[in-house]
C-alpha cells in the first residue's frame, strides 16, 4: 500500500510517532554520545591518575632496581579488573618489571616504551607515564585498560536507550492514537456524511460541526452546499410535481379534447348528413313543386288568353291573381334554391366579357313598371368608356336587379338612382355600382342581419310589401363569389345607400365550376343538311308539359312533334330531323343526358340544336354534352321563342351563306341579340317579366 | 601468518630481556657492584630528610664522606656531579678515621668503608646525636647503630636500615625507601636489643 494512500488516521499517527520518535532519539543519542565521550575522557584521566600513584609507589623500587618490590606494587593493579596489564620500563627501555591481569587472555604490549600520554588502541585504553624521583626520571610506566567500564556503562546505556525509546514510542502512541482523532474524528464524519448523502440521496442529513477550526469551517461549507442543494432538490421535486399533475390535467384535456373531437366529427357528419338530405329534399321539393306550377301558371295564362278573347274581362283579373300567387311561389322556390346551392358550394360562375353598360340600360328598361308603381324616378349615371367587364353576367344582373326592386320597393314618390364607375385599388380594376334610394331606410339593429337568409327589415315588412327576404342574401353570396362585396350605409328615414364592388375582372373560384364560354352562335350547318325548318321536337315524360309546349309552339306557327319517352324521341328526330329538339331530363329509362348524348353522337343528329327544358339545375353538364341553350321550368315562353326563332335564322340563312352569317354572327355581341341562352338568365328575367304569350 | 610472526617477535623480546637480566644479576665485579652503590648513595639523599641545621646554608652542598678505602674510585664523583636535590649539589671528601676529626662532624652522609670494620662502633658513637646518615658497608652496622647498611642477596645489593639510628640523629627517611629497605633492631654491645 502506496504510504501516500493511508487514511489520516494513520498519516497523523506516523507523523506523530515519526516525528517525536525522531526527536527522542537523536536528543538521546546526543545525550549518550556525550556522556560515553566524557565518560571516556574521565576513564583516561582515571587511568593517567592511577599511572601517577603507580608510578609514584614504583619510582623507589626502580630507583633501588628492586624488581621484586616494583611487582608487588604492579601487583595491587589486581583489584582494578579494567587493567588488563602493566610494565615497568627502565630508562634504558628494558622491561623492568610487568604485570598481567589472571583474567587476560593475552599479553601484548609494546617492548619499547612509546610517546608519553593515554591513547587508544583498539578497544584498549594505554598510558605511557615517566615515572619519577624527586622530580629525576627513573623509568616508564604503561598501563592499558580494556575499558570494559566503557563497554558495560555503553551496553547499560544502549538497554536505556532501547527500553527508554519503546516507552516512550507506546506513550506517544498511545496518545497520539487519541489525539488524532481531534483532526481525524472530523473528517471522518464528514466522509461518513458525504457517502450517507450520495448513497441515500437525503440531502437533509447535516454533518456535525465539533471544533471552530479549517475542518469546521469545512463542515460548515459542506452544510451549507447540502443547504442549496436540497433547496433546489425539493424546488425540482416541486416542479416535477406540477409538471407531473400538469402533463395529467394536460392528458385528461387532450382525452377531453378528443372527446369533444369525435363527438364534433360525429356532430359534423350528422350535420353534413343533414345537409345533405336537406339539398335532396330541397331539389325534391322543387322539383316536385315546380311540376304543379307549370301547371298552374302555364294553363291560367292560356286560360287568360283565352277568357281575354272571349271578353270575360271580370275573370281576367282572377285569373291574373291565380298566376301573380303562382309566379310569386316560383320566385321563392327560386331562391331557395339557389341559397342551397350556394351553401353547398355547388354554384358555378359562367365568365364572359360584356359591356357595361347596356346591361344598365336593358335592366332599367325591364324595371320600368315597378318604377312607375311607386310613382318613383330613376337617375342613371354610367360614367364614360366604362367599358366591358369579365363576370357572370347574369348573377351581376341579378344582384343589381335585387338591389333596383328593393329600392322601388321601399321608397314611394321618390327618387331612385345607380351609379356606375371604374376605379383602380391595390393594382386591380374595380367596377362600383352604387343604388341610392330615398326610401325609409334602415336602423343600425337591421342592417346588422340585413345580408342574412329570410331576414326582412321587420316582420311587419314582408306583409307590406311582399318579397321573398333572399334576395340581398343572395345578392351578397354572389358579389362574394365573385370576390367582391357589398356595402350598405343607411338612416331611418334618410334613404339607403348600397354599393357593390366587383372585380372588373373576375377570376375563376375554381377550375371544373367554370365553363369555357360559350358563344350563343350555333354550329355551322352542313350545306347538305336537310331540315325540317318548322317542325319542334319535344322530349318529355310530363304530358302537362308537352300539351303546353304544344299549344304555344303551334300558336307561334311551327309544327310540333312530341315524343313521351326518350328512345321515341330519338326514334322521332331521325324521322323528323326537326329544326330544335326540347328535351326534358328526368324521365324513366332513357333520361335527358343519354338522349342528348346520342344526338350529338349521330352525326345526322348533331347539326339539330337542342335546348334543354327541364327542372333540373345543371346547365354545365347540358353545355358540355353540347345543348345549345338550357332552360329552367316553367318555361319563360317569351325566352323559349327569341331562342327558336334565332335557331330558325341561324338554320335557313345556313343553306343560303352559311359561313358569311356565322362570320356575322360571331362579330356582333351576344348580349345584343337578346343575351345568353341560359336558364337562370332565363330565370331571372321571369321574376318581373310576364311570361310571352 | 600475522600471529604467526607476532609470537615469532615476542618470543625474541622476550629471550633477549631475560639475558639482559641476567646480564645485569650476574655481573657482580666490584665497579659494577660500586656503581650500584653510588647509585644508592645519591637516592638515599632524595628519600632522607635533614633538619635544617644540618646545613650552615640553605645552599650549602651535600657534603658525602668516604671514610677508609675508596671502594667507588671516581664513579660516586661522576653520579653526583652537576646533580641537585632542593636547590643543594654534591661535595664528595675522602676521609680517614681520626676521633676527633672535623672533617667527620661536618660530613652529611658518611659512607664507611669496609677498611675500617673495627671502628665501626667508635664512630657510631662519635655521630651520636648527629644529624649525619651513616652509611656501613659491613655485615651488621646497622645492628651495631649504623643508621644505613648495603647488603647483598642473590647477588644483588639491597640494603638495611636503623630506624631508631635514624631517629636519633634527627633524620627522617621516606616510607618508600623503608618498604625497599630491612628493617634491622639496634643490638647492644653485649648482643641486647635495646629497645
Amino acid at each position: 500500500m502506496n504510504l501516500r494512500d493511508l487514511s489520516i488516521k494513520r498519516k497523523l499517527m506516523l507523523i506523530t510517532m515519526l516525528t517525536s520518535g525522531l526527536a527522542v532519539v537523536l536528543s538521546s543519542a546526543g545525550f549518550l554520545i556525550y556522556d560515553l565521550i566524557s565518560f571516556r575522557q574521565s576513564l583516561s584521566q582515571d587511568l593517567m591518575t592511577q599511572a601517577e600513584i603507580i608510578g609514584y609507589n614504583s619510582a623507589a623500587a626502580m630507583a633501588f632496581k628492586d624488581e621484586s618490590a616494583a611487582t608487588v606494587t604492579l601487583s595491587a593493579l589486581q583489584a582494578k579488573d579494567d587493567i588488563v596489564s602493566a610494565v615497568l620500563y627502565t630508562r634504558d627501555g628494558k622491561i623492568f618489571a610487568q604485570y598481567v591481569h589472571t583474567k587476560a587472555s593475552t599479553r601484548n604490549f609494546p617492548a619499547p616504551p612509546q610517546d608519553r600520554g593515554y591513547r587508544f588502541e583498539g578497544s584498549n585504553l594505554e598510558v605511557f607515564r615517566d615515572v619519577t624521583l624527586n622530580g629525576e626520571p627513573v623509568g616508564t610506566l604503561f598501563l592499558q585498560s580494556d575499558m570494559r567500564q566503557w563497554d558495560s556503562r555503553a551496553k547499560r546505556y544502549a538497554i536505556i536507550f532501547l527500553s527508554f525509546v519503546m516507552i516512550s514510542g507506546f506513550f506517544a502512541l498511545l496518545l497520539s492514537s487519541k489525539l488524532q482523532k481531534l483532526i481525524s474524528g472530523p473528517i471522518l464524519h464528514l466522509e461518513d456524511t458525504m457517502r450517507m448523502v450520495s448513497a441515500t440521496k437525503s440531502y437533509e442529513v447535516r454533518a456535525t460541526k465539533f471544533y471552530g477550526d479549517e475542518i469546521g469551517r469545512l463542515i460548515d461549507g459542506f452544510n451549507t452546499m447540502l443547504s442549496e442543494i436540497q433547496h433546489r432538490d425539493t424546488a425540482f421535486h416541486h416542479a416535477n410535481d406540477e409538471l407531473q399533475t400538469r402533463t395529467l390535467e394536460l392528458e385528461g384535456e387532450i382525452v377531453h379534447r378528443k372527446e369533444m373531437q369525435k363527438e364534433l366529427l360525429n356532430a359534423k357528419h350528422a350535420a353534413e348528413d343533414a345537409n345533405r338530405a336537406k339539398s335532396a329534399f330541397l331539389a325534391n321539393m322543387s322539383h316536385e313543386l315546380r311540376t304543379p306550377l307549370n301547371a298552374i301558371i302555364g294553363y291560367s295564362e292560356m286560360l287568360e288568353e283565352e277568357t281575354h278573347e272571349l271578353g270575360k274581362v271580370e275573370s281576367v283579373k282572377d285569373i291574373q291573381e291565380i298566376q301573380k300567387a303562382g309566379k310569386h311561389l316560383l320566385a321563392l322556390i327560386n331562391d331557395v334554391l339557389d341559397l342551397s346551392k350556394i351553401e353547398a358550394g355547388r354554384m358555378g360562375l359562367h365568365l364572359e366579357t360584356f359591356e357595361i353598360s347596356p346591361m344598365i340600360e336593358e335592366m332599367v328598361a325591364t324595371l320600368r313598371p315597378a318604377l312607375s308603381k311607386n310613382s318613383n324616378t330613376i337617375q342613371v349615371h354610367v360614367a364614360q368608356d366604362l367599358g366591358v367587364m369579365r363576370a357572370d353576367i347574369t348573377k351581376v344582373r341579378q344582384i343589381l336587379f335585387n338591389l333596383l326592386s328593393n329600392a322601388c320597393k321601399f321608397t314611394d314618390h321618390g327618387t331612385i338612382s345607380i351609379a356606375v364607375n371604374r376605379s383602380t385599388d391595390q393594382g386591380e380594376d374595380w367596377i362600383r355600382f352604387q343604388v341610392t334610394d330615398s326610401g325609409i331606410g334602415i336602423n343600425a339593429k337591421q342592417k346588422a342581419n340585413l345580408f342574412q337568409e329570410f331576414t326582412q327589415a321587420d316582420v311587419s315588412i314582408a306583409r307590406k310589401y311582399g318579397g321573398t327576404g333572399l334576395g340581398l342574401a343572395i345578392s351578397y353570396r354572389y358579389a362574394r363569389l365573385m370576390k367582391g362585396h357589398i356595402a350598405v350605409e343607411s338612416e331611418p328615414g334618410q334613404g339607403s345607400v348600397f354599393t357593390v364592388h366587383l372585380p372588373a375582372k373576375v377570376t375563376p373560384e375554381t377550375t371544373g365550376t367554370t365553363q369555357p364560354e360559350k358563344t350563343s352562335e350555333v354550329p355551322a350547318a352542313s350545306s347538305e343538311m336537310k331540315s325540317n325548318l318548322d317542325t319542334i321536337l319535344v322530349i318529355d315524360d310530363d304530358s302537362v308539359v308537352r300539351d303546353l309546349m304544344s299549344r304555344f309552339l303551334t300558336k307561334l306557327g311551327f309544327h310540333v312533334v312530341a315524343a313521351a319517352s326518350g328512345e321515341e324521341g330519338l326514334r322521332l328526330a331521325k324521322q323528323v330531323n326537326p329544326l330544335v329538339v326540347t328535351l326534358d331530363v328526368i324521365m324513366p329509362d332513357c333520361d335527358g343526358w343519354a338522349v342528348l348524348n346520342k344526338l350529338k353522337a349521330d352525326p345526322e343528329l348533331a347539326e339539330i340544336p337542342v335546348i334543354m327544358v327541364t327542372v333540373v339545375d345543371n346547365e354545365s353538364m347540358g353545355f358540355e354534352l353540347g345543348a345549345s341553350s338550357y332552360l329552367i321550368k316553367p318555361v319563360d315562353r317569351d325566352r323559349l321563342a327569341v331562342l327558336i326563332e334565332k335557331h330558325r335564322l341561324t338554320r335557313s340563312s345556313t343553306v343560303l351563306d352559311a359561313k358569311a352569317f356565322a362570320a356575322s354572327l360571331r362579330n356582333a355581341s351576344p348580349k345584343k341579340a337578346g343575351g345568353r341562352e341560359k336558364g337562370t338568365a332565363a330565370r331571372n328575367d321571369s321574376k318581373t317579366a310576364a311570361p310571352v304569350k | 601468518m600475522r600471529r604467526v610472526w607476532f609470537l615469532i617477535v615476542t618470543t625474541c623480546l622476550l629471550s633477549a630481556m631475560a639475558l639482559a637480566g641476567h646480564a645485569d644479576g650476574v655481573d657482580s665485579s666490584d665497579s659494577s657492584e660500586y656503581l650500584i652503590k653510588a647509585g644508592f648513595i645519591y637516592n638515599f639523599a632524595k628519600l632522607v630528610e635533614w633538619p635544617t641545621t644540618a646545613f650552615p646554608q640553605p645552599d650549602s652542598p651535600f657534603v658525602i664522606g668516604i671514610l677508609g678505602n675508596d671502594p667507588f674510585g671516581a664513579t660516586l664523583d661522576t653520579i653526583v656531579a652537576d646533580k641537585k636535590i632542593d636547590g643543594r649539589g654534591f661535595a664528595v671528601k675522602r676521609l680517614k678515621w681520626s676521633k676527633d676529626s672535623k672533617d667527620l662532624k661536618g660530613c652529611n652522609i658518611l659512607f664507611i668503608s669496609s677498611s675500617e670494620k673495627e671502628h665501626l662502633d667508635s664512630v657510631v658513637e662519635a655521630m651520636k646525636g648527629l644529624p649525619i646518615l651513616t652509611i656501613g658497608d659491613a655485615p651488621g652496622f646497622a645492628k651495631r647503630g649504623g643508621i644505613i647498611n648495603f647488603t647483598l642477596e642473590d647477588n644483588k645489593v639491597r640494603f638495611e636500615v636503623n630506624v631508631e639510628a635514624a631517629k636519633h640523629a634527627d633524620l627522617t627517611i621516606s616510607s618508600r625507601l623503608l618498604t625497599l629497605a630491612k628493617i634491622v633492631q639496634q643490638v647492644a654491645a653485649d648482643g641486647r636489643k635495646s629497645e
